[in-house]
Parts: structure tokens; C-alpha cells; sequence
């Protein structure tokens, strides 16, 4: 034994000792802490003349919308604050808030994530403070988006109804007509491959699962129900293969270009005329509108293509809502906030021009910015094939409470299709055991279908 | 009082290099360890046993559909075995395995080059060649693989379009060929700041050594292989060790990629897998599991590693 100074390696020892002591320590007080929202949402009593501060967080550049607000208001002040978009970023700043304890009163929040949060329990029930009431200023399947156990959990905002972007100028050129149906789809795909001089009718994107699964949507898959309790997953269905197969074959025959969508190179095809068509949502005009100018008046936009001719199905791609969540000192405030933002003419009109998507409120598409000829579509009033469209989805669709790391999952398996590692088929077959796997990681009950 | 004796009997006999020394220099080197030891603990010991302790918790649901209310409890080790049930995850560890393999030696031969060659150079071309070659360094990782990323995505890329017209069609970006796109990246970043570790080490080589060799008649090559590389072995053995852990850790570059081609999946490296666990699942506790076993696995390799050349050292040595 000797008295030198304790060395690195002892110190490192002692450091993991000590890692084990703080490890057992606090294990024992863990059981019985709640999970997620480390704050509970009150309605904190204001004194006459107080004005109310209320923090918004949304990827949409909504500032005008909130300074007309502040305007016409002046109880009441919503300060804006900018956030990463969803999965980018915006989600994640907003879980670790509601850890925290220390969120936003309000947040912009997408469908197919509410059941995620709810599972943190980080949306207020709104219903406490009146929501019910408002049910009637909105599309009922977008509302019910936001309904768990008959509480209203978050206000709509807006939707994506799907439809098909095409060039005229293209189809014109080389002799296709407007295809009406998915194998008129496929061969006016034909067509372009022939006569295209390079160029293909679309991408099929393997990054884009929310694109897969609306065109399952319309098939008439249902990829989630709940029996009881218990989450029941269903992506691999006869509707779900059917389509897989149809996208397979469009792949195989080299009909469609492969690869991510909305990034660079995907802009780019799209800019130079390499593809003709993008079977996109209502909110893509301003994706189209933004990146390809010199496209001016070339575009139109037709009615998703049908599975069988005369059919009327369509299906919803994205998909916002405005959500107080849990934690909130003023949720009264906040509610008439995400009611107004949501519903007031003026606003919704500011809200379209910043590409905020297709409305949730009923009866403000007339007269509103959407219902006028476009000249990036030619002059055509190319929302009124939107407005079908969006009457048209099946609306009983749900989503898991897991539903990013599913399409996480099923869009690896789609990307190792697409290099021969399974087909589009295996690749739902896959995801359904994954997700299922996700449900019970979560502590859920959960099972295929 | 056994203790007090053997203490004794050993200053008497081995007396320490430096002459005398307090006989309490405890008080003094805990000053000049304190600072270490509050930073060792709150930024390395305390995150990592936090991190241990939320692998071993799991949430317990509640309410219809489990919904409502949950709260969290003892999981024991099942998100171990759940993280290790996840073929993608192991997947993971065999394609960094796989990438270090290849990446490694590449870019330390290409450092250890360099090093050489500067080394032999004339001082004033040595020195800006020097900081030309480290210059990738100063470029964050981030920022590194989108500039790389533009030339890798075709229809963007001037090095696509070039080799497409004379007749080459390479997909930089497929599925056998992105985990080198990736790896072209690291060793662009990396290979010059190795290669500056290595001169470090060749230049505290004694101008003695260099002379003898030269009165004994050997040539620049014989020089370098037989003097240069023998003494210049810690630091290739410290670049190595740096180069496992961060090849393991590989993350930025993968993630920047990921958005461009639909070959990089959300689980492509240990640590790309637990941050999508973590953030996009929202799933903290498995999370931890993962980053725990990361831990360990890059423990193992690392101190695998240098005791495989500490042993060859010795051997070496007798």
C-alpha cells in the first residue's frame, strides 16, 4: 500500500461506485410517479383589467394571424414562437416541456400524433371548459380526431384531402388523357416511359409511409381498430397488399422513378418536367407553387384516380389541430384562442396564405382565399376538386398511439424493398408485427389483426 | 498497524524519482483534482447513471386503451432484452462493425501517409499543407454531410453529372454503396486531424535518432519504417482507440444523409436507433437501454483494443 494520490484508474472506480449508489437510490421512489406532463392544466383566477399571456408554439409562420389577434383583443396576448416541424424537432421541444412541467398553452399538433400525446397525457380536457359547445363549427370527422373517451381533447385546424397534381402541357404533349382510375393510372404511365423521352409519370416514394397509407385509406383499409382495450393492427389486409402490389408492379416495370420525395432531387424532377404527376394532398399546391415557379399555368389538378371506375373514394394525407396542452394556466383563454385562430374568417384567410392546409371549419371554404381561380393552375378553381375530395373520406380511419416510429419502421422496410431486400408486400406484413411490438414496448394492450 | 508498516518499508526502499516527497500530499492533490473529479462527476458519472437507471423503468398503463393516467415502475431488465430482440438494433452494430473495419484502417493509413510525407517535406510547405489537409476538421459534421450530401444526390451533383456523361452511372447513394458514401465523409473529416496527432508524435522523435540513421547509411524509406513508424506507435494507437469509439458513435452524418435516399433507415447506427427510440417514439426508457448496451460495447472494443497492443508491446519489448 502506498499514499500516492488516488489514480486515474481508482477515481474511475470510485465514479462508478458511485454511479451504482445514485442508481439504487432513487429506484426505490420511482414506482407510483406518473408518466409524461409533469403539470397539470388549472384555470388560474385573473383580476379585472389583468391582461392574460399565453405562449404559442406551431411550424406554421402564423405571425400576422396572431398580431391580428392582439389587434382586436387586448386582454389576451398570444406571443408566437417558432418551432421545428413536427418529427423534425417540434414534437421532441414539446415532450420534453411537458416533462418539464414548463409548456406552451398552446401547440400545433398533427391527428396521427394525438393519440401519442395522449398517452403522455399532455392535452387538456377541453371539454371541462366548454369545447362541446364548438362542435358545430366543424367538419365532424376532423373534429372527432381530437375526441378520447368522449372528452375534446384538441381543436381542429386543417386537413389534407388528396387529389392528383398533373401537367397539362405533358399530358397534352404526349397524347394522355386524364387518368380517372388506377389502371388508367398505369398506363398513361406506360405512355410517359414510351414517349417521355426519359421522364416518368411520378416518384414512388419510399421515405413517405403517410402517403402509403392514404393510398390504403382510399382502398378501404382500416390499419388500426380497438377492441376493448386493446389496439388491434391491421397494415397487412387484402386492401393494403392490393395496393402494395399495384406500386410493386409500377416499380418492377420501371414506370416511376424511386426516391424521397419533397427533398432536393425530388424538386428538382419536378422543376424540369421529369415527372408529370404528383398524386398529392390539397396542401401540396403551395409545395408545388413555392419550388417549381417556372411550372406557372402548367398544372391542374383532377380527383384522385378511382379502384373501380365510378367510384367516389378519397382519402386525407396530413392533418393539423391546435391543442391546449397540459400544463396550461389559462385554458379558457387559450381555448378561445385556438376556436378563433381556427374559425374567424380573417384569420383563416392569413392562416391559407402561409400554407396552413384544408380548414376545419365548416362553411368557410365559400367566399375564403381557396375559392378563386389560380393562375399557377391555369385559372382553374382547382380547390372545388379538394372540396370533393374532402367530402369523400372514409372517415372511420384511426391512428396508434406509435404512429412515428411505425411509419419509421415501414419506411426502412419499404427503402430495403425497393433494393430487393423483400417486396412492398413483406415490407406491411413487417411493419404490422413492428408496430404491434411498438404498442407493447408502450405498455399497451396489443395485437395483429 | 500492518498497513503502517508496509507503507514505511516502502519508502525506505523504492524512494520515488523525483526526491523527496511530502509525506501528506493528500490534501494538496484533492485541490488539484476537485475540479476533475465535480466535472467527471456532473457531466459523466451522474448522465450515466441516470441513464442506467431509466433503462431499468417501464410505464404502466391505465384507463381505456390506456389512455388515461399511466405511471412508472421497476422494468427490471426487459428493455435490455427487448432492445436486443430488435433485429434492426443489432443490425445496427454490424454495420458499424462492418464501417470500422474498412474506415478505420483506410483513413489511418492515409494519415499515417500524410504525416510521413509532411514529415520529410520542407518547413514551409509542410506547414501549409499541414493546415490545408486539417482544415476538414474545422468543419462541423453537420455542415460536412450536406456539402457532401449535394454531391452525392444526382440531378444536383456536378461529380453525378460529370461521371454520367462519360458513361458512368454511380448511385452514391444506394443500398451497398451509402454506408461508403458515409464513410468517404468521415475520412474526409477525420483523416487530417489523425494526421496531425501523428506529426505531433514524429516531430518529439530525438533529432539523434534521425542522425544515426543517417551516418548508418539508411534511406528516407528505411528512416520512416525502421525509426518514424516504430516511435510514432502511441499515437497511432490513441488515433485508433478515438477513431473505435467514434465509429460506434456515428451519428450526424447518417442523420443528415437519411432525408436524401430512402437507404438509410431510422435505426442505421446504435445511436441513431436510440435517438429514434427517444424522440420519435417517445420511448426514454428503451432509449437508455440502448445507449447503456452502446456504452458497453464500445467499452469492450476500446479496452479490447489497447490491451491487444499493449500485449503485442510487451511482447515486442522482451
Amino acid at each position: 500500500m502506498n499514499t500516492s494520490p488516488p489514480s486515474r484508474r481508482s477515481v474511475l472506480r470510485w465514479g462508478a461506485g458511485a454511479a451504482a449508489a445514485l442508481t439504487g437510490a432513487p429506484a426505490l421512489t420511482a414506482c407510483g410517479q406518473t408518466v409524461g406532463a409533469a403539470r397539470t392544466t388549472r384555470q388560474e383566477p385573473t383580476r379585472p383589467g389583468q391582461k392574460v399571456r399565453l405562449v404559442f408554439w406551431t411550424w406554421v409562420p402564423m405571425q400576422k394571424t396572431v398580431d391580428l389577434w392582439n389587434r382586436t383583443h387586448p386582454d389576451i396576448h398570444v406571443e408566437l414562437q417558432n418551432i421545428p416541424a413536427n418529427v423534425q424537432g417540434g414534437y421532441q421541444k414539446m415532450h420534453a416541456s411537458l416533462t418539464a412541467g414548463n409548456p406552451p398553452d398552446l401547440a400545433q399538433v398533427e391527428y396521427h400524433e394525438l393519440p401519442g400525446f395522449m398517452l403522455v397525457n399532455g392535452l387538456t380536457d377541453l371539454s371541462a371548459y366548454g369545447a362541446d359547445e364548438l362542435r358545430d363549427s366543424y367538419v365532424p370527422w376532423q373534429w372527432n380526431q381530437g375526441v378520447f373517451g368522449g372528452r375534446v381533447r384538441t381543436i381542429p385546424q386543417a386537413s389534407g384531402p388528396m387529389g392528383l397534381f398533373y401537367r397539362k402541357d405533358l399530358f397534352e404533349k404526349w397524347g394522355i388523357e386524364t387518368p380517372a382510375t388506377w389502371a388508367e393510372f398505369e398506363q398513361a404511365a406506360r405512355v410517359v416511359k414510351a414517349r417521355g423521352g426519359g421522364a416518368r409519370l411520378c416518384t414512388f416514394a419510399p421515405n413517405q409511409p403517410p402517403w402509403f397509407a392514404a393510398m390504403c385509406w382510399q382502398r378501404g383499409a382500416r390499419w388500426i381498430r380497438t377492441q376493448g382495450d386493446t389496439w388491434v393492427v391491421a397494415m397487412d389486409d387484402d386492401f393494403s397488399r392490393e395496393v402494395a402490389d399495384y406500386w410493386a408492379k409500377m416499380v418492377r416495370d420501371d414506370l416511376v422513378f424511386i426516391g424521397p420525395d419533397m427533398s432536393s432531387a425530388w424538386y428538382r424532377q419536378v422543376q424540369t418536367g421529369q415527372i408529370a404527376a404528383w398524386v398529392g394532398p390539397q396542401w401540396g399546391d403551395a409545395l408545388l407553387r413555392g419550388n417549381a415557379p417556372g411550372t406557372k399555368g402548367k398544372w391542374r389538378v383532377a380527383p384522385l384516380p378511382q379502384w373501380t371506375r365510378g367510384e367516389n373514394a378519397s382519402a386525407n394525407w396530413g392533418g393539423s389541430s391546435t391543442a391546449v396542452l397540459q400544463g396550461s394556466r389559462h385554458p379558457r383563454e387559450a381555448l378561445q384562442f385556438a376556436h378563433w385562430v381556427n374559425t374567424d374568417p380573417k384569420a383563416v384567410d392569413l392562416n391559407i396564405s402561409v400554407g396552413y392546409g384544408w380548414p376545419a371549419a365548416t362553411g368557410i371554404f365559400r367566399g375564403s382565399a381557396l375559392d378563386k381561380p389560380d393562375p399557377f393552375f391555369g385559372g382553374q378553381r382547382y380547390n372545388d376538386v379538394f372540396t370533393a375530395s374532402d367530402r369523400a373520406i372514409d372517415t372511420s380511419w384511426k391512428w396508434s398511439p406509435t404512429t412515428d416510429a411505425d411509419f419509421a419502421q415501414l419506411g426502412d422496410a419499404f427503402g430495403a424493398a425497393m433494393a430487393g431486400d423483400g417486396t412492398l408486400a413483406s415490407s406491411l406484413a413487417d411493419a404490422q408485427k413492428s408496430t404491434v411490438d411498438n404498442l407493447l414496448a408502450k405498455g399497451l394492450k396489443a395485437r395483429s389483426a | 498497524m500492518s498497513t503502517a508498516i508496509s507503507r514505511t518499508k516502502n519508502r525506505t526502499e523504492k524512494p520515488t524519482p523525483g526526491g523527496r516527497r511530502s509525506a501528506r500530499p493528500d490534501r494538496a492533490a484533492w485541490g488539484f483534482v476537485l475540479p476533475f473529479v465535480a466535472l467527471f462527476l456532473f457531466t459523466f458519472v451522474l448522465p450515466l447513471g441516470y441513464a442506467v437507471y431509466q433503462s431499468l423503468l417501464k410505464p404502466v398503463r391505465s384507463g381505456s386503451l390506456g389512455l388515461g393516467p399511466a405511471t412508472v415502475g421497476f422494468a427490471g431488465l426487459d428493455n435490455y432484452s427487448l432492445a436486443l430482440q430488435q433485429s434492426a438494433f443489432l443490425e445496427s452494430f454490424a454495420r458499424v462493425l462492418l464501417f470500422g473495419i474498412v474506415q478505420i484502417p483506410v483513413m489511418l493509413l492515409l494519415a499515417t501517409a500524410l504525416a510521413l510525407a509532411l514529415d520529410t517535406l520542407s518547413h514551409r510547405w509542410a506547414g501549409v499543407l499541414r493546415a490545408a489537409y486539417f482544415l476538414p476538421y474545422g468543419v462541423p459534421g453537420v455542415i460536412a454531410s450536406i456539402l457532401w450530401g449535394f454531391l452525392y444526390v444526382p440531378g444536383v451533383s456536378p461529380i453525378v453529372d460529370l461521371l454520367g456523361r462519360i458513361g458512368l452511372a454511380p448511385d452514391f447513394l444506394g443500398y451497398d454503396s451509402v454506408l461508403w458514401s458515409i464513410a468517404n465523409i468521415v475520412i474526409w473529416e477525420f483523416a487530417g486531424y489523425n494526421m496531425l496527432v501523428i506529426v505531433a508524435q514524429l516531430k518529439a522523435i530525438p533529432q539523434e535518432l534521425h542522425e544515426a540513421a543517417r551516418i548508418d547509411g539508411a534511406s528516407a524509406w528505411q528512416t520512416a519504417l525502421r525509426i518514424k513508424l516504430p516511435l510514432a506507435r502511441p499515437a497511432l494507437v490513441l488515433t485508433g482507440v478515438f477513431s473505435i469509439i467514434g465509429t460506434l458513435q456515428l451519428f450526424a452524418e447518417p442523420l443528415v444523409i437519411k432525408p436524401l435516399t430512402s437507404t438509410v433507415t431510422s435505426s442505421y447506427t446504435p445511436n441513431l436507433s436510440a435517438y429514434n427510440e427517444a424522440f420519435a417514439n417517445n420511448n426514454i426508457y428503451l432509449a437508455a437501454a440502448e445507449s447503456v448496451i452502446l456504452a458497453l460495447v464500445a467499452s469492450v472494443l476500446s479496452f479490447g483494443f489497447l490491451s491487444l497492443v499493449n500485449r503485442r508491446k510487451g511482447r515486442d519489448a522482451r
